[in-house]
């Protein structure tokens, strides 16, 4: 590694000194080191390597706030263990924060204090971000999204071109009035999509057009901005995920919709649903909601039909952490599966004690800790397995990569499916929608 | 009043100042500012991150760590208590206690102090612990064990014990605000956090599977 310069350290320092409410400071001072926060996270429980104990990763970022910001870690650093903003410590946050974290909050809900753990994290992959030490491959997902509009960098043309193909095979089966309008202003929806959705899982689109076709929904997608991710929270640098932020809820207010409906990514949905207002400091004017909370609405209000038979696979749910523990939808998910699906089967653990699937926190982004992330999978797979199911339901499309992974890897010998996908799979249509 | 209690009472002035301090600068620094539309109740769920959110059935670092956990459980117990007595032992002679008084509160501090010394030992011996302490953790710890044990001395003892026992309470509060042990202000703080960001998205107080 490189040496660091003065004006790298003074960045960093700075974060540390001007904290912008009373969280960092509490969670930096209320650690204490009992360590019993080790079994409840994937990395530890899986190669019982001390390093990935989360209060060692707290330990990373408050050993710095206490050389820089205490007067015991400036008078006596040995007692307290406050340590120097040096290459060895810089050189151990990327590869703990970045690299051994999914900040999946899995520690925070079981830590015996209440400590913020995957906010200190943020803090600390912050900190590496004004440095300019993000690993490359992460970064590269976030350049990508701010130059070409989307994180994968799709080229308008073969995006419309996907989604043109989608319609043709929508109207052959449907009729003329199941369509994927694209650009079209004024209408009450505008939806977004993972970019992956266009790339590897069109099907997924497709899902949720016929939804939208059954429910007789004013929809759109815009071909400017319909990117839901944003890597931002996971590089650390507020300023671009603001930015990705500011491109979505711009597009808002030129396509004149009243509702940003957010694609089935967990992630994409915290940054828009929770952290978007923040990042651009101003709460946003229009509703926002997730596919999961729309698709609930349209079975409450009598807007689609479904029959639960026609789903007769015994189906379980992965929660997305940041859906579930960081999102609030536990039950949500659970009313469109269950409304969705014959059978169906918990994991163990679930709901806001669920684990991640392992590519939470940019992991599927950085690809130099493959290794790391699929050998953490391994609790997922065997959750997975355990539950005798035969379709994974997980309405987050980074958990359905890592997913589709852990299944060829572990060898399930299951499905991994959308909730859309599954809604989809048991509407019935009525008279009216048959053209 | 001896030397030694002036020195205590001293150094609880310097102790209190110091926390006032801390606790003022989280006031200062103020509360987070959500701009997002809130989901759910947020005074709900800080009343639940005080309460059922720290039982036992609610937390792997206690469920899953019976032994530490009841050890920690206990080790606090018996801090309260001496704080507690410390307090009563400037209006009330340890001498005039009621003998059952005496030995209930030797028994309790006893078991804590016990606890204190375990969780010690355990830090010394465990590579897992080890690896993420600091001298802090061991200094804190030992204070509050040692304040356990010259409590149990000064109720048993009195004035043999007097001199020990003030050292002993104005050596951890002074350390008290510097230390780990300030961690007393803290916790409460981070139980508040917590308390608001998981109220604010609706996922405390938890909702019905079903």
């Amino acid at each position: 590694m490189e040496k660091l310069t003065k004006k790298q350290i003074d960045d960093a320092v700075r974060l540390l000194k001007m904290p912008p409410d009373s969280k960092l400071v509490t969670h930096l001072n209320a650690c204490v080191h009992c360590g019993l926060c080790g079994e409840s996270c994937m990395y530890y429980k899986t190669m019982r390597d001390n390093r990935f104990i989360p209060a060692r990763k707290v330990e990373l970022v408050s050993s710095l706030y206490r050389r820089y910001c205490t007067l015991t870690g400036k008078i006596a650093p040995f007692l307290v263990n406050a340590k120097e903003l040096d290459e060895g410590t810089v050189k151990e946050m990327v590869d703990m924060l970045f690299g051994a974290c999914t900040m999946c909050g899995r520690c925070v809900k079981h830590c015996s204090i209440g400590v913020d753990i995957s906010y200190v994290v943020h803090f600390g992959r912050r900190m590496l971000a004004a440095m300019g030490l993000v690993p490359d491959t992460l970064q590269a997902t976030v350049n990508a999204a701010l130059d070409t509009g989307n994180n994968m960098g799709i080229p308008v043309g073969d995006f419309v071109d996907t989604i043109e193909w989608l319609e043709e095979e929508l109207i052959d089966e449907y009729g003329e009035n199941a369509r994927i309008p694209l650009n079209e202003k004024e209408k009450k929806v505008l939806y977004t999509l993972n970019p992956r959705e266009p790339k590897f899982f069109p099907l997924s689109i497709s899902a949720m057009a016929t939804i939208f076709y059954a429910a007789k929904e004013s929809w759109t997608i815009s071909t400017n901005m319909y990117d839901v991710t944003n890597y931002g929270i996971f590089n650390g640098d507020n300023a671009q995920a603001g930015q990705i932020a500011k491109r979505l809820h711009d597009e808002m207010y030129n396509m004149q919709s009243k509702l940003l409906v957010l694609g089935e990514c967990g992630h994409g949905s915290r940054v828009n649903r929770w952290e978007g207002p923040n990042y651009l400091k101003h709460p946003y004017d229009f509703e926002v909601a997730t596919v999961v909370e729309l698709i609930n609405s349209y079975i409450r209000n009598g807007k689609i039909k479904l029959d639960k038979n026609r789903n007769q696979e015994l189906v379980t749910i992965h929660d997305p952490c940041n859906l579930v523990r960081n999102g609030g939808l536990l039950s949500e998910i659970r009313f469109a599966v269950k409304n969705s699906v014959a059978n169906f089967v918990e994991m163990n653990p679930c709901g806001t004690d669920n684990f991640c699937c392992g590519g939470g926190g940019g992991q599927l982004a950085m690809s130099e800790y493959n290794e790391r992330r699929l050998k953490i999978g391994e609790i997922k797979a065997e959750q997975i397995r355990a539950t005798g199911a035969k379709i994974v339901a997980t309405p987050c499309h980074n958990c359905v990569d890592q997913l589709s992974q852990l299944n060829h890897t572990y060898k399930l010998g299951v499905k991994i499916k959308t909730i859309a996908e599954l809604t989809a799979d048991a509407l019935v249509f009525d008279e009216e929608n048959e053209d | 009043m001896y030397w030694y209690q002036y020195l205590s009472l001293g150094c609880l002035g310097i102790c209190v100042l110091a926390c006032l301090w801390h606790f003022f600068r989280l006031i200062r620094l103020g509360k987070p500012k959500d701009l997002s539309r809130k989901s759910g109740n947020v005074t709900r769920a800080e009343i639940y991150s005080y309460t059922l959110a720290m039982m036992p059935n609610n937390k792997e670092s206690a469920y899953l760590h019976i032994p530490a956990f009841t050890s920690g459980i206990f080790l606090h117990i018996g801090t309260f208590l001496s704080i507690a007595l410390f307090v009563v032992f400037f209006f009330v002679d340890p001498k005039i206690f009621p003998e059952w008084l005496t030995w209930t509160c030797v028994v309790i501090l006893l078991v804590s102090a016990i606890s204190g010394l375990s969780l010690l030992i355990k830090r010394m011996v465990s590579g897992k612990l080890r690896d993420l302490s600091n001298v802090d953790d061991f200094i804190s710890n030992l204070l509050t064990t040692l304040f356990h044990i010259v409590t149990i001395f000064y109720l048993i003892f009195a004035y043999q014990a007097a001199i020990y026992y003030y050292i002993e309470v104005s050596l951890l509060l002074l350390y008290l605000p510097v230390g780990k042990l300030r961690h007393v202000i803290y916790f409460f703080a981070a139980r508040y956090h917590l308390g608001f960001f998981y109220g604010w998205r609706n996922t405390w107080p938890p909702q019905k599977m079903d």
